[in-house]
């Protein structure tokens, strides 16, 4: 019993952290459509530039603050200056301009702050002895400070889609962005604010996430593997549904720790493979997931 | 047959967006039909087959055959990087047949081209095979694996399957570190160099192994292009296009898109594994956290997008840029700028010159010099894509 509530807690854990990349992913596909590549790596610059104001001296809440600020303004600039000028124009342009942030962003972190891994900072009480007990299993703060972080940006966003008029727009926008154009939203300014919530989201993930992540340092590829993990659990949820993240990152994160736990089969180490796995088979079988809405084309 | 030429000149001067996109399709092997620029001067029309057409043809296949002399006379340091290049080369044009002709962006061909590498590497280690005759079993390898990987493609648009082949791409090191005892895991597999001798029948001794590999990279690659001129001008091949271009009107001419999408996945990965085996010959080591990650997957993209979409040449130039853009970049930016250089290019590329540089020099070729069909047939590949290609 002890050893599965272990599994379980962090299961969540991990699950909580692919909960938040998987939302920053679901943001931007409510509105936009399209799938931001380089969600991941907005995430990593903005964890280098938390670790950056650190070393310098910042207490990490206020680096974490202005990390996200960083964050909100180049998710806002890469919309607005390179995402929509081909959106327009077809889906693989579009992908292409993705992985183009994809790698330059990765560069430019190893050239701006060199390639060697970093020690981060912890936000969260992290040392051997804080942790509640529960039936004898161990829960660390820093698991439950995740956990509690995904949970107050999952109120927030649900907050903003149905209680703000913004999120109103923002849901028209993505619903029928010519008819939301039509009565009177600035449907470029509600892309925009978007892609800057959504890479708000993924920095505050990172600096949550990057200690606590298996080799608790800051390195170039950190981020590879979690976006990949956090697009298994939005395809599997449903892109488009904040509900379809939570249960599929969640999901997600429990089943692959019981199976690291109580399956030998996969050796420990073929997690991403199964994330591929699960993605081939969503695509297939269910492409719009679980709670996904279903989409229809014009022809 | 003005009435679409004409509307694509006039998008030329008025609208620059417009003149990309009509610019990226038809550099994707649909050349427009002869017509005369209001310039003033017309361009030099000739007909495909005709006795200027096959002399400009000679002109080219001996140059290329010089270019290729020269290459084998190169030092062992310069040989190597143009042997690298021609790898690169073929793995790229393995990679045009799913992104350029067919329109399946995938973000995971580092993987099909570790697929092939480590599939020469175990069968040369383990079981002793002589590396040259590794290919045939790597194309059929990396056939299946593209297959399913291409499944996602039987029922949804390109951005979910470039989903799934970003996963591809990043699971495929955790793969070879699982399998550690076929593939060595994380510390690499080593093929000894006595291992890859050259056939005696060649002539070359062991110390000539990178003439060798030149010589049979060439080889490879002038075979892969034949193979991709004629798959892209076969019925096959239009049916690739036109599912690109426009699913529905495909869809709609009797093309079945879920076979030619996931086939044309398939041959892709086959064609880019081949460029695997060449790279582990080349090699001798293979340690997939190196030279199979995701990094070298977007690598490969870039230097397609570089070289240009759908076009034949396109995977040539493109090999070029990846093996030289890091060479020349090396000492910039603590090493990691090529990869900045990589994603400046590609947005750059993608704003201001979709067709890539081969589509570009072909565009401006296509100001002076045109190749029109022959004679009238009823069946015209080039002007029963071009209609398709111009619709919105």
């Amino acid at each position: 019993m002890q050893i599965f509530l272990d599994r379980l807690s962090s299961g969540l854990t991990a699950g909580s952290i692919y909960v938040l990349i998987a939302l920053a992913l679901v943001v931007v596909f409510r509105c936009s459509g399209t799938i931001n590549f380089a969600q991941g790596e907005f995430a990593l610059f903005t964890c280098f530039v938390a670790w950056w104001l650190s070393t310098k001296g910042w207490p990490l809440a206020l680096a974490l603050i202005a990390s996200m600020a960083v964050g909100f303004v180049m998710g806002m600039v890469a919309e607005r200056a390179l995402i929509r000028p081909v959106r327009r124009r077809s889906e693989v342009a579009t992908l292409i301009v993705g992985l183009g942030l994809f790698t330059g962003l990765n560069g430019a972190d190893g050239w701006i702050w060199g390639p060697a891994d970093k020690t981060f900072p912890e936000l969260l009480p992290h040392s051997p002895n804080d942790y509640i007990s529960i039936a004898g299993s161990r829960l660390h703060y820093d698991s439950i400070g995740i956990f509690v972080g995904m949970l107050l940006v999952v109120l927030l966003l649900t907050l903003l889609f149905n209680r703000t008029p913004f999120g109103l727009q923002m849901r028209a926008v993505a619903t029928n962005a010519e008819s939301a154009a039509l009565s009177g939203v600035k449907v470029g300014r509600v892309l925009s604010v978007s892609w800057g919530i959504s890479a708000a989201i993924g920095s505050f993930a990172g600096v949550l996430l990057v200690p606590v992540l298996p080799p608790n340092q800051l390195d170039l590829s950190s981020f590879f593997s979690i976006l990949i993990f956090a697009s298994a659990a939005a395809l599997f949820g449903g892109l488009d549904s904040v509900k379809g993240a939570v249960v599929g990152g969640l999901g997600l994160g429990v089943v692959e720790s019981m199976l690291n736990g109580y399956g030998t089969f996969l050796g420990g180490s073929l997690q991403l493979t199964l994330a591929l796995f699960i993605i081939v088979v969503v695509l297939v079988f269910k492409p719009t997931g679980v709670f996904g809405a279903r989409r229809i084309e014009r022809v | 047959m003005t009435a679409t030429s004409v509307n694509g000149e006039s998008f030329d001067r008025g609208r620059p967006d417009d003149a990309e996109l009509v610019a990226a399709r038809e550099s994707a092997g649909a050349p427009r039909p002869a017509h005369p620029t209001h310039r003033g001067r017309r361009p030099w029309v000739i007909e495909r087959g005709s006795v200027p057409h096959l002399s400009l043809l000679l002109i080219g296949l001996v140059l290329s055959a010089a270019v290729i002399l020269w290459g084998s006379g190169l030092g062992r340091f310069d040989q190597g990087q143009l042997t690298r290049v021609i790898i690169y080369a073929i793995a790229i044009a393995g990679l045009n047949i799913a992104t350029g002709y067919t329109g399946l962006v995938s973000v995971g061909h580092s993987a099909f081209f570790g697929l092939g590498a480590y599939t020469t590497g175990i069968l040369v280690v383990q079981a002793h095979w002589r590396a040259e005759a590794t290919i045939p079993v790597a194309v059929v390898v990396c056939f299946v694996v593209g297959l399913i990987v291409g499944l996602p493609a039987l029922r949804i648009r390109g951005l979910y399957l470039a989903i799934a082949t970003l996963a591809f791409g990043v699971a495929f090191p955790e793969v070879v570190a699982r399998f550690a005892s076929l593939t060595g895991g994380a510390s690499g597999l080593t093929i000894r160099r006595t291992m890859l001798r050259p056939p005696n029948w060649t002539g070359f001794t062991l110390g000539q192994k990178g003439e060798w590999l030149y010589w049979l990279s060439v080889a490879i690659l002038v075979l892969v292009m034949f193979v991709v001129h004629n798959l892209v001008r076969s019925r096959y091949g239009l049916a690739l296009m036109a599912s690109r271009d426009n699913e529905i009107a495909a869809a709609s001419s009797g093309v079945n898109l879920a076979v030619v999408k996931t086939v044309a996945f398939g041959v892709s990965g086959a064609l880019t594994g081949v460029g695997g085996c060449l790279f582990a010959m080349y090699l001798g080591s293979l340690v997939a956290n190196d030279s199979f990650t995701l990094l070298n997957a977007i690598a490969l993209l870039t230097g397609l997008v570089i070289g240009g979409e759908g076009t034949r040449f396109g995977p040539l130039l493109g090999g070029l840029a990846v093996v030289y853009i890091p060479y020349y970049s090396s000492n910039i930016g603590q090493g990691e700028s090529a990869a900045v250089i990589f994603g400046a290019a590609l947005i750059v590329i993608v704003f201001l010159a979709p067709e890539g540089v081969a589509g570009a020099v072909m565009r401006l070729i296509g100001h002076v010099l045109r190749v029109i069909p022959r004679t009238p047939k009823p069946y015209q590949p080039e002007r029963s894509a071009a209609p398709s290609a111009e619709l919105p």
